[in-house]
């Protein structure tokens, strides 16, 4: 009785298909807005504030919805910071005190981005733009940690290290969370007629810009774990080939300059959406292929594939639909 | 599983499914030949036959009865055989190493030894092929030696035990590197990636271990080979006409025989040699193969001394695969040596009843000292060589008069060291001392006497006159008479020998398909 080692070729089909089919689905809204938008409109939207757009949160400014959609492209950030680093640093025993640090500022994070969800004011909030820049520092400090962690082993930065010491990537995902978020905050004071900007930078594509930086990253933290996996599953090469597809594109995006529309960057992300949440699942049936499976889960979540890794696509993502979405509503953006 | 009939001949009987005979029975059932593998030992089944507990776990050792003398006599059992199907390497350390190139040719290159009949390069094709068929897991790059493709699976994270080796190696200013070993660091098939259970040695109970048991065997079976177990085989049926025509073996309680059309032994450098002795006719009164009078002759085991001692932290040794830590510095530097071979070393993980066994033998301790020497188990940190030891004709596999509970001769297993064997244990102690004095080991204490792997006694060759079989492991004397094991090495080189007995296997039955189809066997 021998199964095959890889998976077959109908399962990857099947495994794209639904990837495909789901991420289609969240693309149900858009593409019907998208129809409303195209009857009797120019390609380039020209006011700007477009109603249509909108729909009927006329009183909300397309500042402000971005703002909210960056609030939550933050807190999903956050929220897999949250259940990664307590997984993990859990598994290292919180050997550091300072090893607690993430799970309080993640969580931090997560509240103030679902606060900044449910806000409809155009007013940036002091504890949300102190708390993202807490995260953010919080992040550079703890990238310094981990290079500390991996350089004083012997072998210093040898994959021997780059694989088991602490993750060299991982705290980048807070400051992400924390750039985006405060990002936000920018965008959301934004005053009427004029065009929202970061650091004097058009604030669309230079949260495109900074997604996909963010998105580069974290796939090369993907492609780094799931080498040391040696890719013995072949879906362990999605995380190492859509996102660096969509960096590309968001970079472009950011390129492209003013008052364009990017349906099919849209669209990709929102398959980078569907592929982080699947991530879960996949990394599910990676902890089941432990000894003992899901029976034997105290024991085989800390040590399987971490199960709250793959959502830091999704936020991340998230974050270059809040930008694509700007630029749309918000041509100068 | 296929199974067939004793009157009617298969292509290959094989006599042992270990590294060699396991690793044949699979790639020649995969060339579409008829395979029956025989074993004197149980085909066990490891998530429900094996236990956490060292004493049981002896039953996979070939502890028959043997008579061991010389200057140093070898101590058999546990360390150098095997007896399941899957032979040692049900209970091997996963050390799955290249030889050095020039060992090849070590008597043109290096000046000692005995020069092999292959080449370094087609052997570094079939190391491959094993190491992609074991899913080896080993370092991104390996610094010795030419160029080897990436193995399929990474290293194994290290312990605290390996990491005391790196640290040593570093400031001694040498390199040193993840051990390339055979367990699963990333799930495979049905396969569990290893859990770091530490038992490798006394038999993995997870299949993590890529052993012949769980790897080659289940595919020999799939191809339609037949794994007879508890099959003992006391002799080689010789004609006339210098061909083999069967063996008889026991099992069941009696004596049967199983015709074939050739007869592959791979029965390791002990049961080897005392087979084709034992198989002795009025025609070939020597034993089968012997025309030269090499068979059991140039008997190399491998030394495997220590050096140990504590740390003020806890290590843990026994934490995950015993060697995840190797440096192979003085198998690849020749200069500074006063000796000739060479030597790995490797970071331990001795399981308690085996390192309160060493501490009796190697120093004594009993009573009250052992007690309070064990308290410091969690602390123990040590580094083992493999050490190349020469071949020597008077080191040798003979018959005693003594028999077996089969009524089988027993053999004599005569060993004495040689001064350049001394020589080089000597400088691997010294070395391995400075190395734990570096980490700042204390109460460091040298383990003198153990030794590891049987190779040898029916060494592969260009010349009839000088050696047993040629290079595709083939009897001078018999030409469907085959030796697939550790016996057919001319030297032994520094490193543990699976990987290369695998690759001569996968080689040999390549070789065979070939002569087959040219109407040569």
């Amino acid at each position: 009785m021998r199964r095959s080692n890889g998976v077959t070729a109908t399962q990857i089909a099947l495994g794209l298909a639904a990837l495909a089919a789901s991420s289609s689905l969240l693309d149900k809204r858009s593409l019907a807005r998208a129809r409303k938008y195209r009857t009797g409109e120019p390609k380039q939207a020209k006011a700007v504030y477009d109603n249509r757009i909108l729909g009927g949160k006329l009183d909300v400014p397309a500042t402000v919805t971005a703002a909210k959609r960056l609030n939550r492209a933050a807190g999903m950030l956050a929220l897999s910071v949250l259940a990664d680093s307590g997984v993990e640093h859990y598994r290292g025993s919180f050997k550091n005190k300072a090893m607690f640090t993430p799970l309080i500022v993640s969580a931090a994070t997560l509240g103030v981005s679902v606060h900044g969800t449910a806000d409809r004011r155009k007013a940036a909030h002091i504890m949300r733009d102190t708390t993202y820049l807490l995260a953010a520092t919080t992040g550079l400090i703890g990238t310094c940690f981990h290079f500390y962690n991996v350089a004083k082993k012997a072998g210093g930065f040898s994959w021997q290290n780059l694989f088991y010491g602490a993750p060299l990537g991982a705290p980048m995902a807070i400051l992400l969370s924390g750039l985006i978020g405060f990002c936000s905050e920018r965008v959301r004071e934004t005053p009427r007629g004029i065009t929202p900007s970061i650091f004097d930078l058009p604030a669309g594509r230079a949260m495109a810009a900074l997604t996909s930086v963010g998105l580069l990253g974290t796939a090369g933290e993907a492609g780094l774990l799931h080498f040391r996996g040696a890719f013995h599953n072949p879906f362990m090469l999605l995380p190492v080939t859509l996102p660096p597809l969509g960096a590309a594109l968001l970079a472009r995006t950011a390129a492209a300059g003013p008052g364009r529309r990017h349906p099919f960057v849209r669209w990709w992300m929102r398959l980078l959406v569907t592929m982080g949440l699947a991530g879960v699942g996949f990394h599910a049936y990676g902890v089941s292929r432990n000894m003992g499976g899901w029976r034997n889960w105290s024991q085989n979540v800390l040590n399987g594939p971490p199960l709250p890794a793959p959502p830091s696509f999704a936020g991340l993502a998230l974050a270059g639909l809040a930008a694509l979405g700007l630029m749309r509503d918000h041509p100068d953006a | 599983m296929r199974q067939y009939r004793q009157s009617e001949p298969v292509d290959f009987v094989i006599v042992g499914t270990g590294a060699g005979g396991g690793t044949l029975a699979c790639r020649l059932a995969e060339h579409g030949f008829s395979v029956v593998a025989m074993d004197a030992g149980p085909y066990f089944r490891p998530l429900e036959d094996f236990a956490s507990d060292e004493s049981e776990q002896t039953k996979l050792y070939w502890t028959d009865d043997r008579i061991v003398d010389g200057a140093n006599p070898l101590q058999m059992g546990g360390n150098n055989s095997g007896k399941a199907v899957g032979g040692s390497t049900v209970h091997f350390a996963m050390v799955s190493l290249r030889f050095r190139p020039e060992w090849f040719k070590s008597r043109s290159l290096l000046g000692y030894g005995a020069d092999w009949p292959l080449d370094w390069r087609e052997m570094w094709r079939y190391y491959s092929e094993v190491e992609d068929a074991l899913k080896i897991a080993g370092p991104i790059t390996y610094p010795w030696g030419p160029h080897r493709p990436r193995y399929p699976y990474r290293a194994h994270e290290l312990n605290a035990a390996a990491r005391a080796l790196a640290d040593g190696c570093e400031a001694l200013g040498i390199q040193w590197t993840e051990t390339p070993i055979a367990t699963l660091s990333a799930p495979r098939g049905l396969a569990h990636p290893c859990v770091y259970r530490g038992f490798c040695t006394s038999g993995c109970s997870t299949n993590a271990k890529q052993s012949a048991l769980v790897t080659w065997i289940p595919r020999a079976i799939a191809a339609g080979a037949e794994i007879r177990d508890l099959a003992m085989v006391g002799r080689i049926e010789a004609d006339n006409s210098n061909l083999a025509t069967g063996v008889h073996y026991h099992r069941d309680g009696q004596w049967r025989f199983q015709r074939a059309r050739n007869v592959v032994v791979a029965g390791y450098a002990i049961e080897t040699p005392r087979l084709l002795l034992n198989s002795a006719t009025d025609r070939f009164p020597a034993g089968l193969a012997n025309s030269s009078g090499l068979v059991g002759k140039n008997l190399m085991v491998q030394s495997n001394q220590a050096v140990w001692g504590t740390m003020e932290r806890e290590v843990r040794s026994y934490k995950g695969p015993p060697s995840l830590a190797i440096t192979e510095h003085w198998n690849y530097e020749d200069k500074g040596k006063d000796f000739f071979g060479g030597y790995c070393y490797m970071s331990q993980g001795p399981l308690p009843q085996l390192w309160a066994n060493t501490l009796l033998s190697a120093r004594g301790l009993w009573g009250p000292h052992l007690i309070s020497e064990m308290e410091n188990y969690n602390h123990v940190v040590g580094l083992k060589i493999v050490g190349e030891m020469l071949p020597q004709e008077a080191n040798r596999v003979t018959l005693a008069d003594e028999t077996d509970q089969y009524g089988l001769r027993i053999p004599r297993i005569t060993y004495s060291w040689c001064d350049n064997d001394r020589r080089l244990i000597d400088h691997s102690l010294a070395f391995m001392t400075e190395a734990l004095e570096a980490v700042d080991a204390t109460d460091i204490w040298r383990q003198n006497d153990d030794t590891c792997h049987l190779n040898g006694t029916a060494r592969m060759g260009n010349d009839p006159l000088t050696s047993v079989v040629n290079a595709d492991c083939r009897s001078w004397d018999i030409r469907n008479l085959w030796i697939c094991d550790g016996s057919v090495f001319p030297t032994v080189g520094g490193v543990n020998p699976s990987l290369t007995i695998q690759a001569i296997a996968c080689r040999t039955a390549d070789r065979i398909k070939t002569m087959a189809r040219r109407g040569e066997l």
